[in-house]
């Protein structure tokens, strides 16, 4: 039969398929699918035929690329379009079986989406959904459609068509049409196709080849496989055109051996062409004639290289060959050569089967055509996708991903597998092509893209793709094999909390080295990684190196407990938690108490930065660490008469301005286990600083507060309220040898729109300490509160509980949102409005208020803090009348000219990073007048950090470690959590809305005892992993 | 075919097509310095000491294995350059022994004179461990892996220069080491033992058994074993032969031996179990004699045993005229064709 005949017959199978009478159930089957169950999803298809005696055709399909929703299977019912339902089980298979093959009528609570533009019974569009919708699918185009092993479904789908026209061209212009396309090599080179065809073809040699590079080794890489496995014919297809284009007769796919589904597809399209005259000797009549070869590589990745790839072929061991000579010159057997990709060539028999043109339209100037990406890592929907290049890597992380999940925060993309560099957030609206890329300091690859987040540390992530590389360099040239050797052991050594100044030079210097001077592609661009995380994120090498400490609280070497790695005054948690455990509620308590005077106010407020990394929360929900915190307190406080006595006085004298959580905590270790006699100055009538008047009392009632001032008081410590103070060289001048200013930040930030300063707007810190100490406020019934952050919410419901309608007006939308999320949720409840994506732009005072004009805003670009950036809709301009304007827009320390110490940007007090010394000797700062506002623990920790050093200023010995609790006695442990299921953290118990929202009563409960161990015993004991 | 003329720091240079830069370079008395080169094998392109600059050529390509063309132009030493050859050097220091006192090419090491030469006294890196396999096996070198420097020569000259390749590369990465097929003793690999290997490795990493002593002088002789004529240097130190060594200037085998003509070319030159007079067996008994009686026995025996009863057993050691000779004495004198010679077995 003539190829074109087959064709015809081809296509009208095709058509009786999709219009005959039959049911069609189509299953992804490639070995993505096969690995999530498509082999029992298959049988119970079968059974279920069988039991409601349906006759359908099951056709195995390969992968349509979206791994997060496998196993996939297709139903179509005749007449009826096509619907995809994802994460099948036999479970599954069943009650659509019954429904939808049975009753005819799609289950759309399994499905995902119907093939086709139009919505089915309920069902959305499958290639309208986020993931689909921004992908352009050349390669993929027939991965997940036809069944791969079926010539006749690739010839339905207008295959082999651009073999039959190159054969009608004369391979010059074949050679031409390529280069016309654009089409550059997507193993990662990069180097024009159309090029590398032409010095081939250029070269004389008794025997030419065409090899397809199939040896597809980066870890989480599986571009090829999927295509190889779900539609080999269009790879061979682009074999064959480019034997034609460059005259070669011998063809050779080089694939690792660990793909044996790709391996036997590829036999079975081999055969299928040769028995249709589409490999062999004058391929349809053409003259040309052609043969394959499957060569089975051993799964070493460097012989994903050319050259060394073509000395595995020869049977030599794979080592690269320095070039001069190209492969194309001298390659396989010293013959010309030209080695391909297995995308690049897909692409070609695209590119043939359509035109240069066709192909051109896709893509960015430079870069043409599509990419596919291998997405993995931490995302909601992990995947192989196909998209134009020039898409935002935003747009990819968070369109098609569909973001980070638990609504992580972005951190990097480590983009071109182990060999390529990982971007940070600021690289979210850069288009992806070659060019884009290597400036940023990474690669293109082949196409891994993985995605990292807040728990990922940027140190180990270079060490693991290190493991990688230097465990695979072949060994041939000295940067190569013996550089990323060091690097690793550089990098192994810094994880382990030994590192040393200078490792970060020396990591560049031999990466630079190794980049400059290795062989090969393997070793030039091993360093990247490591190049560039030290690049983009610096700070987290300083920080594992200077201060040991690893924010991801992931290098085992430095961290003993998530928990306590991530908590800033580096309180026990872990041990607190299983003290808990055991009932020991006064243990619990004295363990929190060794590392900060102020209990109470973290058990209720603290941020717990401590449940962010906690590995609890990978299963099912973390530990409730701040809970627990509280419930310490509540019934461990009477612990605190066993705390002991301040130390012997040195007759050294310190003043700390400002008696905030810095300042409260660094005078209670100057004073109880230094000696020093501490006087505390406050402005403001009452102690504890933002504490008192920055947190509302149903948050931080004032008898907690009280409980922790009285700890500090207890220590020795003097206080002065209303206290008006000077510069700090007349404090050192009053006989103080030591000055600790903790002023905190105070002032608010005017809006900064015309009209802000009428009569009725204020900012929320002014709001919030009038309300807290006391003082009258004229609220009126209408109040917007302008802001998204904790602040914010506190403003809102503080004016709820004075009685007034609050609407909270943020720029952005509602998951991005600073504010925490029990917080807001808290809000909601009581009653507060949220009106998301609008901007206030001006303010009147009119007869009946203020005239608020806002703008709406919609959702852009990517920017640098890696959310999308907020843009205003050009005409939404609306008005509404408020009876008061709250900001709460931030805020920054106000410091006194007079005070006489260096002020840098942003009003805060400049101050050595690891000692707090100001620009005048013995004066510190600490707290939110030097970080700007942030958490009470992090003033906490500041405040111990100021307290070591004032004290080794004083001439002590900058120890204040206390020893509070007995030693833990882990023989008596309970057994370690084992659930197999989910077990979440009990709800906390909440004060009804209608009994809160009129009061400032606390809200939160605390938990019970018997609900505090419960939930310590979900915790995973990290520390005591072997 | 016509010369190629190229630019070498900032000096022109004509070659011929073909030159690697590193020749080039060597014609005008340019220095770059190598570790797996060696001038009696292919270049290999792996220690990467030699990389220089080529303007239009990404990175550092290296002087060894790059061959010239038209109008290049090479700088073989600037900061940079420098700084990325030290860096290759430190990494290879950080991967080897630094006992060199106890090592066997104590000032005989072209690791240790290269550090000399880019002044690296130490390669202040976390030293890499290795374990690296001691073979033992063979009676007449030592091959200590943890010495090695992977620079290949000891692979190419057995499959270049003896075409025998007993010995590749295993393993990858910093792993990789040299040894025989499927790893395991060298002795029980198809590795002749000629030592041609020992010869060609830059460091200490393979190494003879016997510590060969200071020699006083050389002597120039021609192997005294099969009839190639491979010459030898013997060296000679109290007037006592102690070593023996190729003859580079020799055209039979340019400096190459065997393993006969290196290890077993000399020793029994003063053995004392060597005959050095004529012993005849008289009543059962070898006793001392002189020559003259010795050969008047040889000459009177011939006599008596003609034709078939007659044969001749000639050996590869002697010259192509002593086994002519030999063989027309028996055919023609003695009317035997019983001659053979030992080559044949």
């Amino acid at each position: 039969m003539r190829l074109e005949q087959r064709i015809e017959h081809a296509k009208d199978k095709w058509k009786r398929l999709q219009e005959g009478e039959r049911p069609l159930i189509f299953v992804g089957s490639a070995t993505c699918g096969l690995a999530s169950g498509a082999g029992e999803v298959t049988e119970a298809i079968h059974a279920e035929l069988k039991r409601l005696r349906v006759k359908a055709e099951v056709i195995p399909v390969g992968c349509i690329g979206m791994c997060f929703a496998e196993p996939l299977v297709d139903v179509k019912l005749p007449g009826q379009p096509q619907i995809c339902y994802s994460q099948m089980t036999p479970r599954k298979v069943k009650k659509i079986a019954k429904a939808h093959l049975k009753a005819k009528r799609p289950l759309a609570r399994y499905a995902m989406g119907v093939h086709g533009g139009v919505a089915f019974g309920g069902i959305p569009p499958l290639f309208e959904l986020p993931v689909l919708k921004p992908q352009v699918r050349i390669v993929l185009r027939n991965c997940g459609i036809i069944n791969p092993v079926s010539l006749d479904h690739y010839l339905a789908h207008d295959g082999y068509q651009g073999l039959m026209r190159a054969l009608s061209m004369k391979p010059e212009d074949v050679i031409e049409e390529v280069i016309r396309s654009g089409l550059r090599g997507r193993g990662g080179g990069g180097f024009p196709t159309g090029q590398k065809w032409k010095f081939c073809r250029a070269s004389s040699g008794d025997d030419k080849y065409l090899i397809c590079n199939a040896d597809e080794g980066d870890p989480g890489a599986f571009m090829d496989r999927s295509v190889l496995e779900g539609d080999p014919h269009t790879v061979l297809e682009g074999m064959c055109i480019a034997a034609y284009a460059i005259g070669a007769n011998h063809g050779y796919i080089y694939i690792r051996a660990e793909y044996p589904l790709a391996i036997s597809r590829l036999r079975n399209a081999l055969a299928q062409m040769e028995e249709s005259g589409l490999l062999g000797d004058d391929i349809l009549g053409s003259g040309f004639s052609f043969d394959i070869q499957i060569k089975e590589g051993a799964g070493a990745f460097v012989c994903g290289e050319e050259t060394a790839l073509i000395a595995s072929i020869e049977g030599e061991r794979g080592m690269p060959k320095p070039r001069p000579p190209f492969p194309a010159v001298k390659g396989l057997f010293q013959q010309p050569s030209n080695i391909n990709n297995v995308e690049t060539l897909a692409n070609v028999s695209n590119i043939l089967r359509r035109d240069a043109d066709w192909f051109a339209g896709f893509g960015t100037e430079k870069s043409k055509g599509t990419k596919t990406f291998a997405l993995a890592g931490k995302i909601n929907r992990p995947g192989l996708i196909e998209v134009p290049m020039g898409i935002s890597l935003g747009e990819v992380v968070y369109g098609i991903g569909g973001g980070i999940p638990k609504n992580g925060k972005f951190k990097a993309a480590q983009t071109g597998g182990p060999s390529g560099g990982c971007l940070p957030a600021k690289f979210l609206d850069t288009p992806i092509d070659y060019e884009n890329l290597a400036r940023a300091g990474s690669i293109m690859g082949s196409g891994g893209l993985v995605v990292t987040d807040d728990a990922t540390c940027m140190v180990d992530i270079a060490r693991y793709f290190l493991t990688f590389t230097q465990s695979e360099s072949c060994g041939k040239c000295t940067p190569c094999r013996l550089g990323t050797k060091e690097m690793l052991s550089i990098l192994e050594r810094i994880c382990a909390g030994d590192g040393r100044s200078g490792d970060i030079e020396l990591l560049e210097i031999i990466g630079k080295a190794v980049q400059r001077a290795s062989l090969c592609g393997l070793g030039q661009t091993a360093p990247n990684p490591v190049l560039t995380t030290i690049r983009y994120f610096r700070e987290e090498y300083e920080e594992h190196i200077h201060k040991k400490h690893c924010r991801a609280a992931v290098c085992k070497g430095l961290v003993e407990a998530p928990c306590q790695h991530t908590c800033p005054a580096g309180v026990e948690a872990h041990k607190y938690v299983r003290a808990i455990g055991r009932g020991k509620f006064d243990e619990a308590y004295l363990i929190v108490r060794e590392r900060m005077p102020l209990p109470s106010v973290c058990g209720l407020v603290c941020f717990h930065p401590c449940e962010t990394r906690c590995r609890r929360g990978s299963l099912d929900e973390p530990i409730a660490v701040r809970a627990l915190k509280g419930a310490a307190v509540r019934y461990g406080a009477r612990a605190e008469a066993k705390t002991g006595k301040p130390a012997k006085p040195t007759g050294k004298k310190v003043a700390v301005v400002g008696s905030g959580p810095a300042g409260l905590t660094a005078a209670y270790y100057l004073s109880k286990l230094c000696g020093h006699r501490v006087t505390v100055f406050e402005s403001l009538p009452a102690l504890g600083g933002m504490l008192r008047v920055g947190i509302p009392r149903y948050r931080l009632p004032e008898k907690d507060l009280e409980h922790d001032i009285k700890i500090v008081r207890k220590a020795g410590v003097v206080f002065k309220t209303r206290a008006k103070i000077g510069s700090a060289a007349a404090l050192k001048r009053k006989g103080f040898n030591a000055v600790f200013l903790s002023l905190g930040a105070h002032t608010g930030f005017n809006l900064g729109v015309p009209g802000d300063g009428s009569k009725g707007v204020m900012d929320c810190v002014e709001f919030l300490r009038n309300v807290s100490s006391g003082q009258p406020v004229k609220l009126g019934k209408r109040v917007a509160v302008v802001g998204g952050g904790n602040s914010a919410v506190d403003t809102a419901r503080t004016s709820r509980r004075l009685g007034a309608e609050v609407t909270i007006l943020y720029r952005r939308s509602r998951e991005e949102m600073p504010a925490d999320e029990q917080e807001i949720l808290d809000a909601l409840e009581e009653g507060v409005n949220l009106e998301i994506l609008t901007l206030p732009i001006k303010i009147r005072s009119g007869k009946k208020g203020l005239k608020v004009t806002c703008r709406r805003m919609q959702l852009g670009d990517m920017d640098a803090s890696g959310r999308r950036r907020p843009v205003p809709i050009e005409g939404s301009e609306y008005t509404r009348e408020f009876d008061s304007v709250l900001a709460a827009i931030g805020q920054q320390p106000e410091i006194p000219g007079r005070l006489g110490v260096d002020v840098g940007r942003r009003q805060r007090i400049g101050v050595d990073e690891l000692t707090l010394q100001t620009s005048v000797p013995g004066v510190f700062a600490g707290g939110d007048v030097v970080t700007g506002p942030a958490s009470v623990v992090g003033a906490i920790a500041h405040g111990r950090l100021a307290a070591e050093a004032i004290d080794r200023y004083l001439g002590g010995s900058g120890v204040i470690e206390e020893k509070l609790a007995p030693e833990e006695d882990l023989s008596k442990l309970p057994p370690l959590s084992s659930e197999t299921r989910a077990r979440l953290r009990p709800e906390m118990p909440h004060r009804a809305v209608k009994a809160r929202v009129k009061n400032f009563q606390q809200v939160e409960l605390g938990y019970s005892r018997e609900a505090a161990v419960l939930e310590a015993g979900r915790c995973l004991r990290c520390d005591l992993e072997e | 075919m016509a010369d190629v003329t190229l630019i070498i720091d900032g000096r022109e240079v004509q070659v011929e097509p073909g030159t690697t830069i590193l020749k080039a370079a060597g014609q005008v008395g340019v220095r770059i310095p190598t570790l797996c080169y060696h001038p009696d094998l292919e270049p290999y392109g792996g220690c990467r000491l030699c990389i220089v600059k080529v303007e239009g050529m990404r990175g550092m390509p290296p002087a060894c294995i790059t061959q010239v063309a038209e109008g290049m132009q090479v700088t073989t030493e600037d900061e940079e350059i420098l700084e990325t050859r030290r860096m290759v050097l430190r990494l290879l220091l950080a991967d080897h022994p630094s006992d060199c006192l106890s090592c066997r090419a104590n000032l005989d090491c072209e690791l240790q004179k290269l550090a000399h030469e880019l002044g690296v006294r130490e390669h202040g890196m976390i030293p890499i461990e290795r374990e690296g396999t001691v073979d033992e096996s063979n009676p007449v070198f030592v091959r200590d892996m943890n010495r090695c420097v992977l620079c290949a020569r000891c692979v190419k000259t057995c499959s270049e220069i003896l075409g025998l390749h007993a010995i590749d590369f295993i393993g990858r990465g910093h792993r990789t080491e040299v040894g025989p097929f499927l790893g395991g003793e060298i002795a029980k690999s198809i590795c002749e033992s000629c030592g041609e290997c020992v010869v060609h490795c830059p460091t200490g990493a393979l190494y003879y058994r016997d510590v060969p002593p200071q020699v006083e002088r050389e002597v120039k002789v021609i192997c005294p074993y099969c009839g190639t004529g491979c010459g030898i240097l013997l060296g000679v130190r109290k007037d006592k032969i102690v070593s023996a060594r190729g003859d580079r200037q020799n055209p039979v085998n340019r400096g190459n031996l065997c393993v006969k003509g290196r290890f077993g070319s000399y020793q029994y030159v003063n053995d004392e179990k060597r005959l050095t007079r004529p012993l005849i067996r008289k009543e059962g008994e070898l006793i001392e004699s002189t020559w003259d009686e010795a050969l008047g026995l040889v000459a009177r025996k011939f006599g008596q045993y003609q034709g078939d009863a007659f044969a001749a057993f000639s050996s590869a050691k002697v010259a192509n005229e002593d086994n002519y000779l030999l063989q027309k004495l028996t055919r023609v004198v003695q009317r035997s064709n019983n001659i053979d010679h030992c080559a044949r077995l």
